[in-house]
């Protein structure tokens, strides 16, 4: 999709998809650990990283969650870190995936990126709390209660909820479309 | 999700208007140390110190910015709840299933919410006195080190500045498409976790296609007015600093230190 996308829509979505990374948590503030259980951040920098390419899903996956630090106070300081390389990885990570994934279907190559993304962003990021920001206080059973067990709704509409933003996207002409010839996706 | 989540700028001709972006930007990033760093009783009242005389001096009132905060009770209460019930069960005062009512819990769940309310208190004082243009030159000048790698300095701060600035258009339009909605029966105030979960899907796609459109207006106008990726690069002249930056510098440097030594 980048290819077709001039530098400066991809700067501006990729500001507008930073703006989101704020907005959108702020509607699932009100229920309580939501942010945990639902993890809207994720959505617009995946988003990002699909639509825009690896640089700015890079740019978004770090920008988001701090600006967000900064304005909102959430996430915490404690948990900005990790949370910060691993939205940086789903952002290059998705970037990479659709450049390389050509599968002439949009689902399998939006599903093989967004799956990629989300595992190698889990890895890190328990990689990056276990080594260097919580050394020695991180376990592997936390890692997975805390990536997959508590936030499986959140994976969940992630999955369900990003193939259809984007076919939405493409349908209202707002992103070119993948494979322009290709009908019923 | 109101329209004032992070301020606004009030145009006015206080020493903080006077300042140099960067500057502001660099005291903010000493005082959010600052802030991260306190746990005591000492050091909030520190803040709170700083808070106010540097409202007072920005002639915004510390009133005013308390009010807007004060609108996030609901999420500053769940935050301390949630420290206070789940933090420790060591020397719990009284426990039941897994809530844990503990003095460290007390403790702890009052410091993130000072925490929380003196980030905020500080972000809309930047955001009040700094204009998004003069927030876009200092993110320019403190990022353009980064230029030595490559990265476009000029490009980044200038997709920065456009993200702050699509903050309150998007949480305004998030509310729109929220009632909007409402209108339709959408019921947003279940009472159960699933119910007020489920209610808050049907704003997402909305609020991604209308900030999706928003994007591709602006973009559309900015490549039509002849802005290139090259033109983000600004071209400065030499870097003026005036004697209230330094002040300000040296003044939120020694805020963050005193934080550490307390």
């Amino acid at each position: 999709m980048k290819s077709q996308l001039s530098e400066v829509k991809c700067a501006v979505l990729t500001a507008a998809s930073i703006a989101l990374c704020i907005v959108l948590p702020m509607a699932f503030h009100a229920i309580p650990n939501a942010g945990n259980i639902f993890l809207p951040m994720h959505i617009p920098v995946l988003l990002c990283g699909l639509v825009c390419g690896w640089q700015y899903g890079l740019l978004c996956g770090i920008a988001g969650p701090v600006l967000s630090a900064v304005l909102t106070g959430m996430p915490p300081a404690a948990v900005l870190p990790g949370m910060a390389a691993e939205t940086a990885v789903f952002g290059i990570v998705t970037g990479i995936m659709m450049k390389m994934i050509h599968t002439k279907r949009l689902l399998p190559d939006l599903y093989i990126s967004l799956i990629t993304a989300i595992l190698l962003g889990k890895v890190v990021s328990g990689a990056a709390k276990a080594l260097l920001f919580s050394a020695g206080e991180y376990s592997m059973a936390a890692w997975v209660s805390a990536s997959f067990v508590t936030a499986w709704p959140g994976l969940l509409l992630q999955l369900a909820l990003i193939p259809a933003v984007t076919a939405a996207l493409e349908k209202a002409k707002l992103i070119p479309a993948r494979y322009p010839n290709q009908r019923g996706r | 999700m109101g329209n004032d989540i992070m301020g606004q700028y009030i145009a006015g001709d206080s020493v903080f208007h006077k300042m140099r972006g960067s500057t502001k930007l660099i005291c903010f990033f000493l005082i959010l140390t600052a802030v991260i760093l306190t746990d005591s009783a000492a050091g909030f009242f520190l803040l709170f110190m700083t808070a106010a005389g540097s409202a007072i001096l920005a002639g915004i009132g510390l009133r005013n910015i308390g009010k807007s905060i004060a609108r996030l009770k609901l999420f500053f209460i769940t935050i301390f709840l949630m420290n206070l019930f789940f933090f420790s069960s060591e020397q719990a005062w009284w426990s039941f299933w897994i809530f844990h009512l503990s003095p460290a819990g007390l403790e702890q769940g009052t410091v993130v919410v000072m925490r929380v309310v003196f980030l905020l208190l500080f972000s809309r004082i930047l955001i009040g006195t700094t204009t998004p243009a003069e927030l876009t030159g200092g993110l320019e000048i403190l990022l353009s080190p980064l230029g030595v790698f490559g990265i476009s300095t000029g490009e980044t701060a200038m997709i920065l500045s456009v993200a702050v600035q699509f903050i309150p258009i998007l949480s305004k339009e998030a509310d729109q498409i929220r009632k909007a909605q409402i209108a339709r029966g959408a019921e947003f105030e279940g009472r159960h976790f699933w119910e007020r979960a489920k209610s808050a899907l049907p704003v997402v796609i909305p609020v991604f296609l209308a900030a999706f459109r928003r994007a591709d207006e602006l973009a559309l106008a900015m490549e039509a007015r002849g802005y290139r990726k090259e033109k983000a690069q600004r071209k400065r002249g030499r870097i003026s600093i005036h004697l209230c930056d330094v002040q300000a510098i040296v003044l939120s440097g020694a805020v963050c230190m005193s934080q550490i030594l307390l």
